[in-house]
């Protein structure tokens, strides 16, 4: 949070009053705090509306080289030998469609919920058995086919209460019982030791931390909650995008910047690498969440013509005149929008005029390039 | 040797003794000498020793040529004075002129007798021995070929520049070099040397030569530079292995060779190995059956090699898109090569082979062996052994967590329940 009010402050000159006290903050060396989703409003609505999952799918500008890459070598160890086919362009078709779906099914994003409540539930009070034993007693239903979280897990404390147990413990015994891959009983060093974690972070290990605590926790622990926090935080502070994009983790990592609208350093990054286009689904994708910006319906209703066009994985060489129209709506809009609800005003703006340059020069180099050919 | 002019040696002193012994029992003297004159006169010390030395070692001239006195258990001339010194004997005397100066400083030096040095007779038999051991030629284990010292596999660097062209970045490596016998009118039975080398610069640019000549470093010379003249061109499949698996042959010697993926190396005939370092190829299975013959294989290989289709070849035969599937890369389906015009379904036939890798080896398929069990593993103690250690399986993974978890193998329970061995101390 301390990052979101320096960056508040650098830009908004109007906030003078809290700036003694952000100076404080900001000199101290980067510590990120986490915040979660435990505020009034459940973000889960709004995550999983089809709107909002359509837009953090295409901000993800998934490239299949990347989605498709070698993780590891599945435990072999030497790598399996490729096999080859020769296929119609009918079978190909179909190869890319499944091909698809497993790119859908590995880009599948974590679910974005608000945090847990505890289970305070008493199911009775036998004070005849005070004094029983000094030892708590769990029951845990081990029926097979029942979901973690419906399984019946109860404890009988030493006074004689009958409870429901809460979250940890229903966890650990979940796990005792039915073990996931990859989840250990105690919380792992690089989770519980902050110093292990910041290591991480700093050498950019950040896809392996977001991965591993996907595993670890539940989507509504406060642990989990806290490591992505600290982690989006800390892509956010050295704009490393790049390295979650193609993830399932980058849309998360945008809602969860949108939900604290603080994207605007994601929307400069995007800005000055030319991708207009996802500017504006990132304007409509605030405007869908908090609703606060600056000509949010033109940008709402720009974003539905965007999205049927090809994802630009790279900088296109030539243009159209559809893409031209289009691309000149996209500045336009985005530039109500940094002079309405952006808090990065000055630099944002320093970034569009580079692009309108170096735009209006690819439109004069493609226009040239269709009347040499004699094209009209 | 040695130790037969020793024994001779023996039998010579042993008469001189006995003769000796006989002459004491005469009582009327009362000294030991003999009054009969001893010749100690035979061969051994009549000849000089390089004639007793070529009746031991000299062998016949219809033996040499069956190889008589070659090879293991051969004789071979040794000084056996080397390291005797004249003046320098059993009992350690000071000659003055002869073992040592006649003054020193000042002093004029005596005759004398010096302690006796024990360790000279040993000293001796080591210099004397240290002649006969095999020296083995000592190589660097980077230059070490396939078998010791021997030539094959070693590299002999690149062909020689011809007019103003160098070979840079090349390196040769010898395949193969032996000695022929080839018959003659006028000389009888003479030897040649053939020699089968490999060169190339690890960038696709290889080719092998084949040298003859009266000496070996010759026939090497010749065999490199003729390699040099006969360069060909192969392509790399990303810089790491062949096209596609393929069947070669020459002569009686087949060979079926398997592409295979990054990091898997070169399962080959050394020759092979030899031949694919020398190209660049750095993963593939190869396995050579029927004839071993080295010149054989050699020729097959670069046959098969040059046989070789690109993918874009192969599409443009099938008129098919030709699709890679990598288990690492989640088999995502990787076109390769695409044809300038694609069939349909309806005008492929329906005995074509359709499968890649039959197509490639054109339907000859590599005899994958039985493996067959341990022989341990049929036995009844081997059943014992299995249920005994059932329980012990995964032992070793808790003391890692353990370690990990505390710094030592200990649990949660250690504190509140201590071993014994330590609640005594």
């Amino acid at each position: 949070m301390s990052l979101i009010f320096r960056r508040l402050a650098r830009n908004n000159p109007r906030n003078i009053v809290t700036d003694a006290q952000i100076l404080i903050i900001s000199s101290r060396k980067l510590s990120l705090v986490p915040s979660l989703y435990d505020g009034d409003q459940d973000p889960a609505p709004k995550f999983f509306s089809s709107n909002v999952q359509i837009l953090l799918k295409r901000l993800t500008r998934p490239d299949f080289n990347k989605v498709f890459r070698k993780r590891t070598n599945h435990g072999f160890s030497v790598l399996k030998t490729p096999s080859y086919k020769f296929l119609t362009n009918e079978e190909l078709e179909e190869e890319i469609a499944k091909a698809n779906e497993k790119a859908d099914r590995l880009l599948q994003m974590p679910p974005v919920v608000k945090i847990q409540q505890h289970i305070e539930d008493v199911l009775s009070n036998d004070p005849a058995l005070i004094g029983y034993d000094t030892a708590k007693y769990i029951f845990t239903d081990i029926t097979f086919g029942v979901a973690n979280e419906h399984r019946i897990i109860i404890e009988r404390d030493p006074d004689g209460t009958l409870r429901s147990c809460d979250h940890d413990v229903r966890k650990r015994l979940n796990q005792a019982y039915f073990p996931l891959n990859g989840r250990k009983l105690r919380e792992p060093l690089m989770f519980a030791d902050i110093e292990k974690l910041n290591s991480l972070l700093d050498r950019e290990k950040y896809e392996f931390v977001l991965d591993r605590a996907c595993v670890q926790y539940e989507p509504d622990e406060p642990s989990y909650q806290r490591v992505t926090s600290i982690t989006y935080q800390h892509v956010d502070s050295k704009s490393k995008y790049e390295l979650l994009r193609s993830t399932r983790h980058f849309g998360p990592m945008t809602f969860y910047l949108t939900w604290h609208k603080s994207m605007d350093n994601l929307m400069l990054e995007l800005i000055q690498g030319g991708a207009v286009r996802e500017a504006v689904l990132l304007s409509a994708l605030r405007q869908d969440i908090h609703g606060d910006v600056a000509n949010g319906d033109v940008a709402r209703t720009l974003a539905q013509q965007i999205l049927p066009t090809p994802v630009q994985l790279t900088k296109p060489e030539t243009l159209t005149e559809e893409d031209i129209q289009l691309d000149s709506k996209c500045v336009e809009c985005i530039e109500k929008y940094i002079t309405g609800t952006s808090s990065m005003k000055s630099q944002q703006e320093l970034a569009l005029q580079g692009f309108r340059e170096y735009y209006q020069q690819l439109i004069d180099l493609s226009r040239g390039l269709k009347k040499a050919h004699g094209k009209q | 040797m040695s130790t037969k002019i020793l024994t001779l040696c023996n039998i010579i002193s042993r008469p001189v003794n006995v003769l000796l012994k006989q002459n004491n029992v005469t009582p009327n003297l009362k000294t030991n000498f003999s009054t009969t004159s001893v010749s100690c006169i035979s061969f051994f010390n009549k000849l000089p020793a390089e004639k007793l030395w070529k009746s031991v070692t000299s062998v016949s001239n219809a033996g040499a040529k069956k190889g008589r006195g070659r090879g293991t258990g051969r004789i071979r001339i040794r000084d056996l004075n080397r390291g005797q010194v004249i003046g320098v004997g059993k009992i350690n005397m000071l000659w003055p002129g002869l073992s040592a100066p006649v003054i020193r400083g000042r002093e004029l030096l005596k005759q004398q007798r010096l302690p006796d040095d024990q360790e000279r007779l040993e000293k001796l038999t080591k210099i004397r021995d240290s002649m006969t051991k095999f020296r083995r030629i000592r190589l660097n284990p980077i230059e070490r070929g396939w078998s010791g010292s021997k030539l094959p596999g070693r590299s002999l660097g690149p062909p020689d520049p011809i007019g103003e062209d160098e070979f840079t970045g090349f390196d040769t490596k010898v395949l193969q070099l032996r000695s022929l016998l080839i018959m003659k009118g006028s000389l009888g039975r003479t030897r040649n040397f053939q020699a089968m080398v490999v060169t190339g610069n690890g960038q696709g640019l290889a080719g092998f030569g084949l040298g003859r000549a009266k000496e070996a470093p010759a026939a090497l010379r010749k065999a490199k530079n003729r390699a040099g003249q006969k360069l060909m061109h192969f392509e790399i499949y990303n810089g790491h292995t062949i096209y596609h698996d393929f069947f070669t042959a020459f002569g009686k010697t087949k060979i079926f060779v398997q592409k295979k993926n990054e990091g898997y190396g070169l399962m080959c005939h050394r020759a092979i190995k030899e031949i694919c370092q020398a190209i660049g190829i750095k993963d593939l299975r190869a396995k050579v059956e029927g004839s071993n013959n080295l010149q054989h294989i050699v020729k097959a290989f670069f046959i098969g090699l040059l046989q070789q289709r690109t993918h874009q070849q192969l599409a443009e035969e099938k008129k098919l898109h030709l699709v890679e599937y990598k288990d690492e890369n989640e088999n995502f389906p990787k076109v390769v090569a695409s044809p300038s015009e694609v069939r349909t379904k309806d005008q492929i036939q329906k005995n074509e082979t359709l499968d890649f890798t039959q197509y490639v080896m054109k339907d000859k398929v590599i005899l994958k062996k039985r493996k067959f069990p341990r022989f341990y593993e049929t036995m009844p103690h081997y059943k014992v052994y299995l249920k005994k250690y059932e329980k012990y399986r995964n032992h070793e993974k808790i003391r890692l967590n353990l370690k990990t978890e505390y710094g030592e193998v200990k649990s949660f329970l250690t504190d509140k329940y201590p071993e014994k061995a330590e609640q005594e101390a």
